[in-house]
């Protein structure tokens, strides 16, 4: 049967996400290469639709209202809702994002179909998603005739439209339901450690570490490095062992330094997605199966208690005959 | 208040999991060691807090899954848990966030409860789905991420914070009843109490089958659990420790990441 693909856009401080354009290329995949049909929500954000509208080429439906200048659950899913046809399967398409894995269920329930969320890649109407922090793949095929998804960040590359046809615009007004919950606003983070982005090189730890002892080994590798900086996994700040301004990943920053060492980080997703794109990624896990070893480009399989102080021992006498010759 | 916590069984650690590439679906091998969802002692310790402000809050624990389940429902009880509920699905197979939210929120439907917890995501399948697919599938607001609570009994609110991108707060204000999905970090869960551990020991557990809960039709299935694409792998650098570590430094040198540090 033929569906109608939708993507919910997502903007942040004004600027459309980039998981949104990857979204945008997710859902040509899941149509044999048709442009799917773009939900912009928000308030002030016909700039932010004909952006999206041009760039990608894809047809915009821009909701705009002032109860939906925030986030809100239940006014978002009713918005969708009244949008997406009564008369025909829909499969609408979010970033596995804080607001797209808080929407799509409930979509997916008022739907009555499948909702398979943190999907990174399809084959034919195959989703595949990572089980056990990347250790195993699942294959997922939805049985309903409509479906709601969910795709991780940097799964797919950004749409760049190939035409120069802009897609057009249509401007909607939504009513405003009456809503069981309200959204107060926005805090900024009271954990940003500018470190981490000016840094070089970053050593970072994972639960691997195994105790926060281990944490002074993480420190001593960094030093080795001029314009370094330790990072952590999000389970290591939740174990109290380093600060979460320490943290990278999807609920903490996002780096791209020169050199990022993982030391006994598994390689959840979560993680993962706040640092592959550092330009050369060295792993040291004692586990030769995690999954941090499909992002790194430099393996080592060791215990990294007993790996570092070598490592660190072998550097002194690297610069030493360095400095020597 | 009366609370329902959400608790899963998950295996201790991936290395005595096994593919049963026939039944296209991961089996345990008798060293299999279950425990507790860590995100979901976060939840557990919040319901514990919540209580400790507000007298006369019982909370109650429930888990999905087959037998070896009433050892995590045992655990929570050890928290602090006052009651534990076993939703008894006997299957080891592939089970859907979708199928155990439609068990939970049967089960919870007529209970009363002021506030269902989850964990933010379950450790075995990351699917950040089933708290929210209880709210609505009972039609209650919902949280998610949420690194804050606040409870206003005066006019039966609660205030969340949820956690966000680049660890921004979005605070939400639910009427209650609410479901509340929990960020790890939110507190420091507790260790059992000896008191506790004893008590739970011989507390008696509410075992519910789950055929005797409606179950709607399935949304979606599995066909199958592989390895991952392993063509991405990078590198191995083999040998004893020091021959890695003189050839890894080799292979930082020649990237010139390794620059002097007049200090050493």
């Amino acid at each position: 049967m033929k569906k109608d693909i939708f993507v919910i856009a997502e903007s942040d401080r004004g600027c459309i996400t980039p998981e949104t354009y990857e979204l945008i290329t997710f859902a040509e995949e899941l149509s044999g290469g048709l442009l799917p049909t773009v939900i912009i929500l928000g308030s002030n954000n016909e700039t932010q639709a004909k952006e999206l509208a041009e760039k990608t080429g894809a047809d915009v439906l821009c909701v705009t209202s002032d109860h939906l200048k925030l986030y809100n659950t239940q006014a978002y899913c009713d918005a969708i809702l009244d949008i997406l046809p009564k008369d025909n399967p829909s499969w609408v398409c979010l970033a596995h994002t804080s607001t797209g894995y808080d929407l799509a269920p409930r979509i997916a329930v008022k739907l009555n179909c499948a909702c398979i969320t943190a999907v990174e890649k399809i084959r034919g109407n195959i989703l595949s998603r990572s089980l056990y922090q990347g250790r195993f793949t699942a294959d997922i095929i939805p049985d309903t005739p409509s479906a709601v998804l969910t795709v991780l960040a940097g799964s797919f590359p950004a749409s760049v439209s190939e035409s120069n046809s802009p897609g057009s615009v249509r401007m909607l007004q939504a009513s405003v339901p009456p809503l069981k919950t309200e959204t107060l606003g926005i805090k900024e983070s009271e954990h940003r450690d500018s470190n981490l982005n000016d840094a070089e090189v970053i050593v970072a730890a994972g639960r691997g570490v195994g105790k926060k002892e281990n944490i002074s080994l993480i420190n001593e590798l960094a030093e080795i490095f001029p314009r370094s900086a330790v990072g952590a996994s999000r389970s290591v700040c939740d174990s109290g062992w380093l600060e979460y301004s320490h943290q990278i990943g999807t609920t903490g920053q996002t780096v791209s330094p020169k050199l990022y060492i993982a030391c006994g980080i598994s390689g959840a997703i979560q993680h993962v997605s706040g640092m592959k794109k550092s330009q050369n990624i060295v792993a040291v896990n004692s586990d030769p199966n995690a999954a941090i070893f499909r992002v790194a480009h430099y393996c080592i399989v060791e215990d990294l208690t007993s790996f570092i102080p070598i490592l660190i021992d072998e550097f002194k006498g690297f610069s030493l005959l360095r400095r020597l010759f | 208040m009366k609370i329902l916590v959400c608790v899963k069984q998950v295996p201790d650690s991936c290395d005595t999991l096994a593919l049963d590439e026939k039944a296209g679906w991961i089996t345990y091998k008798p060293s299999t060691v279950f425990r507790m969802n860590r995100y979901d002692e976060f939840v557990l310790e919040e319901a514990l807090l919540i209580k400790e402000n507000y007298s006369g809050t019982v909370i109650h624990a429930l888990s999905v899954g087959p037998e070896r389940v009433g050892s995590t429902v045992r655990r929570a009880l050890e928290m602090g848990a006052d009651h534990g509920i076993h939703i008894l699905k006997p299957s080891e197979s592939y089970i859907s966030p979708f199928a155990v939210a439609s068990l939970i929120a049967a089960y919870a439907r007529d209970k009363g409860y002021d506030l269902i917890m989850t964990g933010v995501m379950a450790e075995d399948d990351m699917a950040c789905q089933t708290g929210q697919l209880i709210a609505a599938l009972m039609d209650k607001p919902c949280a998610t991420s949420v690194i804050k609570t606040q409870i206003h009994p005066e006019d039966s609110t609660v205030i969340a914070d949820r956690e966000i991108e680049g660890g921004r707060r979005l605070s939400v204000r639910l009427e209650i009843p609410a479901v509340l999905t929990i960020q790890p970090g939110i507190n420091t869960p507790r260790y059992p109490s000896l008191s506790n551990v004893m008590r739970a020991r011989t507390q008696k557990q509410e075992v519910m089958r789950s055929e005797d809960l409606p179950l709607p039709e399935t949304r979606e299935r599995c066909t199958g659990v592989r390895l991952p694409d392993s063509a991405s792998l990078g590198m191995f650098i083999e040998g004893s420790s020091r021959e890695k570590a003189r050839k890894l430094l080799h292979v930082l040198h020649e990237k010139s990441l390794l620059l002097e540090r007049k200090s050493l």
